[in-house]
């Protein structure tokens, strides 16, 4: 089953120890098979909206800071607890925040 | 808020332990070199970690926490250990433990080799394996598998004995040893691989999944032994396999074939990775001059001809094609070369495919493979000969177990033309038993019954041919005793006078009693015989234990799985004793079973001969193996010799 994991901003600051670690756990992570993609976001982004045969496209920011997506990860793993459990170890990483988890359907 | 979904603490153990516990199981083995010992070592810190988080809470690095606790527990068991064997234990382990970073990767690679050592019967390798590297639960293997816990239990404390009692290093193989080791890790991940990948039928939902089991050992073999062709080789095959998992069924649970699929539900991530990890072996493959691409490299390959093609009508079967020649060459088994058979049907016609299969008609191994007249079928009707495909379709039908398939084929069959009018060769056939007495009909019917198997039913006796009566009984009898051989030439030539087609019979020839010499069966032939992996586990048992025990054919084959006292390695009448041989084939023949006969027959019987209940397994239905088809098997296996010369060979 896969998930998509999705994280705003984080307290640690991005020196060069915390890129040393993040890069050890991706490498580890794809290394078992489990990290299918990973990246980061673009602060902003557009909002694309329809209405009847309107379609309006707007430059973001359109959330509050705080509840910006920054960065995501989709992984394959056995179980739920297996996908909270690689989440786990990337917020012990990342400092002060939060990620949210969606479970993606299909294929 | 609702609370977050899961099994709350054990569940986030559990997760925890499945990360993690290969490399604290490798860590631990490299310290106590005692793979047995070193997973009760990490077991007692699970069971430790369950007892304390819930009180004290998790920590934050779950994973350190269970690596150092298990750590400390191997260390007082050194401890603990008398001073002489301190002594001799603890020097040689703590040097690498404490003062030389441990190598973990190294380690868990270790690990890998081990639980797939070669000593272990193959179920064993795959119990093993799975618990070991996969951190899988006995329940949790046993569900995989379909089989009972106990079972699973059994098979892995025995292949922890078997592999403390021959001394199987926790090491690196040597460098004339590794590649054949290597292959046994590759054989286990595929087989792992396959087990899930076949098992369509299973709606257990706990089931676990062993497609994504294999695919993580997969992951982290190519990871640790990266220069490795094979083993990107085999990554790249299962990826491409699992993109086509969703798309090679139908709605109603019916097999798609691949060119029929729906490309679109071909999971892009998987065939990413796949054609990542194919590159890989490409380059590495380019660098290793000289060396020719093994079997995984191979089939990957094809795999990737097909994943490249975004229509079927793109597919690159010449490539294909000779890819197949080359694999054929290396691997050159009946499936192998069926599906040689066709792509070449598909990249040079399928006039060229059929003369293929039809140099495969003759096998013995295929004679009851639904697959090869399935193939013929798809070919004949290419070819435009319908009424020849229609038969094998059906034939193809009647040889199939899977109900989704034969319902495909029935409907493949139902879509060309009705046949030719006349009684089909099931229908004469019958007639003719049925105005037999009754010994002339048992005597007759096994020949007819094979003859109407091998021809298909629906055959018109006026299709039938001198040429397809003669193939089917050199399949079937050709490497028999003349007696054997004589005696169902004699069956078909009275059929086919009643049938006034005496020609059908006309080329079979006589056979006289001493043509056919047969070789005398030393200790080191059955030796051979019985380690030939190639040969099924039951035909090897039987072949072992009559020559260990030297007891009547009759005897071992009347024997049921309650006669034996398997850790006595005799009977309980002390009839019929046996040596190691013996005793792990029927280990692995038997995993599971707690009744019934301990030779079963490939099948269960039709339902007009129904065995007596004591000759019959009441789980399975199966049949007790009869001692004409022990002999034939001995026979076709063995160049022409029969059980008894096994007895007398000891």
């Amino acid at each position: 089953m896969r998930y998509l994991m999705t994280t705003g901003q984080n307290s640690r600051a991005a020196d060069e120890a915390l890129f040393a670690e993040m890069g050890a756990f991706i490498e580890e992570m794809t290394a078992a098979g489990i990290l299918i993609a990973t990246g980061g976001l673009e602060p902003g982004g557009v909002v694309m909206t329809s209405q009847g045969d309107e379609i309006t496209v707007t430059d973001g920011p359109f959330v509050e800071a705080k509840e910006e997506i920054l960065g995501f990860a989709l992984v394959e793993v056995s179980s739920h607890e297996e996908a909270l459990e690689v989440s786990r170890r990337f917020r012990r990483i990342v400092g002060d925040g939060s990620s949210v988890l969606h479970r993606v359907m299909g294929p | 808020m609702t609370p977050a979904r899961g099994g709350g603490l054990p569940a986030q153990v559990d997760a925890v332990w499945k990360l993690e516990s290969a490399r604290i199981v490798a860590a631990l083995t490299r310290m106590v070199h005692d793979v047995g010992l070193a997973e009760e070592l990490a077991q007692d810190a699970l069971v430790a970690a369950l007892e304390q988080w819930p009180a004290e809470g998790v920590p934050d690095n779950p994973g350190a926490w269970l690596t150092s606790v298990a750590k400390r527990r191997a260390v007082d068991h050194l401890r603990r250990a008398d001073r002489a064997e301190r002594a001799r234990t603890a020097l040689a382990a703590t040097p690498e433990a404490d003062d030389v970073p441990a190598d973990e990767d190294a380690d868990v690679l270790r690990l890998m080799f081990l639980s797939c050592h070669p000593v272990l019967p193959t179920a064993a390798r795959l119990a093993l394996t799975l618990r070991l590297l996969g951190g899988l639960s006995v329940d949790e293997i046993a569900r995989a598998f379909l089989v009972d816990a106990a079972t699973v239990g059994r098979r892995i404390a025995d292949a922890k004995r078997t592999l403390a009692q021959e001394g199987a290093a926790f090491a690196m193989p040597d460098r004339e040893e590794l590649a054949a080791r290597l292959s046994s890790v590759l054989e286990v991940v595929y087989l792992l691989f396959n087990e899930g990948y076949a098992a369509t039928a299973g709606h257990d939902l706990l089931r676990p999944d062993l497609c994504g089991q294999a695919l993580r050992l997969g992951h982290r073999l190519a990871a640790l032994a990266p220069s490795e062709p094979e083993v990107h080789g085999l990554l790249a095959l299962m990826e491409l396999q699992a993109s086509r998992a969703a798309a090679r069924t139908g709605p109603a649970g019916e097999p798609v074939p691949l060119h029929e699929q729906d490309r679109g539900r071909w999971d892009p991530v998987h065939v990413r990775r796949g054609f990542t990890a194919m590159l890989r072996a490409r380059d590495l493959g380019a660098r290793d001059l000289g060396g020719a691409p093994g079997p995984y490299v191979l089939q990957a390959a094809i795999a990737v001809c097909h994943a490249q093609a975004r229509r079927a009508e793109d597919t690159d079967w010449a490539a294909i094609a000779a890819l197949y020649d080359r694999l054929a060459a290396q691997l050159p088994t009946p499936v192998v070369a069926l599906n040689r058979a066709v792509a070449v049907a598909r990249a040079r016609g399928p006039a060229e495919g059929l003369a293929l299969v039809e140099a495969l008609r003759d096998d013995p191994r295929l004679r009851d493979y639904h697959l090869l007249p399935g193939v013929r079928a798809d070919l004949l009707a290419r070819l435009g000969r319908e009424a020849e495909a229609r038969r094998e379709y059906a034939r193809a039908a009647a040889l199939t177990r899977n109900d989704a398939e034969r319902a495909f084929l029935d409907a493949r069959a139902a879509d060309l033309v009705a046949a030719p009018a006349g009684p089909t060769l099931e229908e004469v056939a019958a007639r003719f038993l049925d105005g037999l007495a009754a010994p002339a009909r048992r005597a007759y019917g096994q020949t007819l019954r094979r003859l109407v198997r091998g021809l298909g039913g629906t055959t018109p006796l006026a299709a039938t041919t001198a040429a397809d009566v003669a193939r089917v009984l050199t399949t079937s009898w050709g490497t028999a005793a003349p007696a054997t051989w004589n005696r169902h030439r004699a069956a078909v030539r009275s059929f086919a006078a009643w049938c006034g087609r005496p020609e059908l019979a006309s080329d079979l020839v006589r056979r006289s009693s001493s043509s056919v010499p047969t070789p005398p069966v030393t200790p080191d032939r059955v030796a051979a015989l019985c380690d030939d992996p190639a040969v099924p586990v039951r035909e090897r048992a039987l072949w072992s234990l009559l020559h260990e025990s030297g007891a009547p054919v009759r005897a071992v084959l009347a024997l049921d799985v309650g006669d034996l006292d398997r850790d006595d390695r005799s009977t309980h009448d002390r009839a019929v004793t046996w040596r190691s041989r013996t005793a792990r084939l029927l280990e692995e023949l038997l995993a599971g079973r707690a009744r019934g006969p301990v030779f079963l027959a490939d099948r269960r019987p039709g339902p007009a001969r129904t065995p007596e209940p004591a000759d019959r397994c009441p789980d399975t239905g199966r049949a007790r193996l009869s001692y004409e088809r022990a002999e034939y098997l001995f026979k076709h296996s063995s160049g022409g010799a029969t059980l008894r010369r096994l007895r007398a060979g000891r």
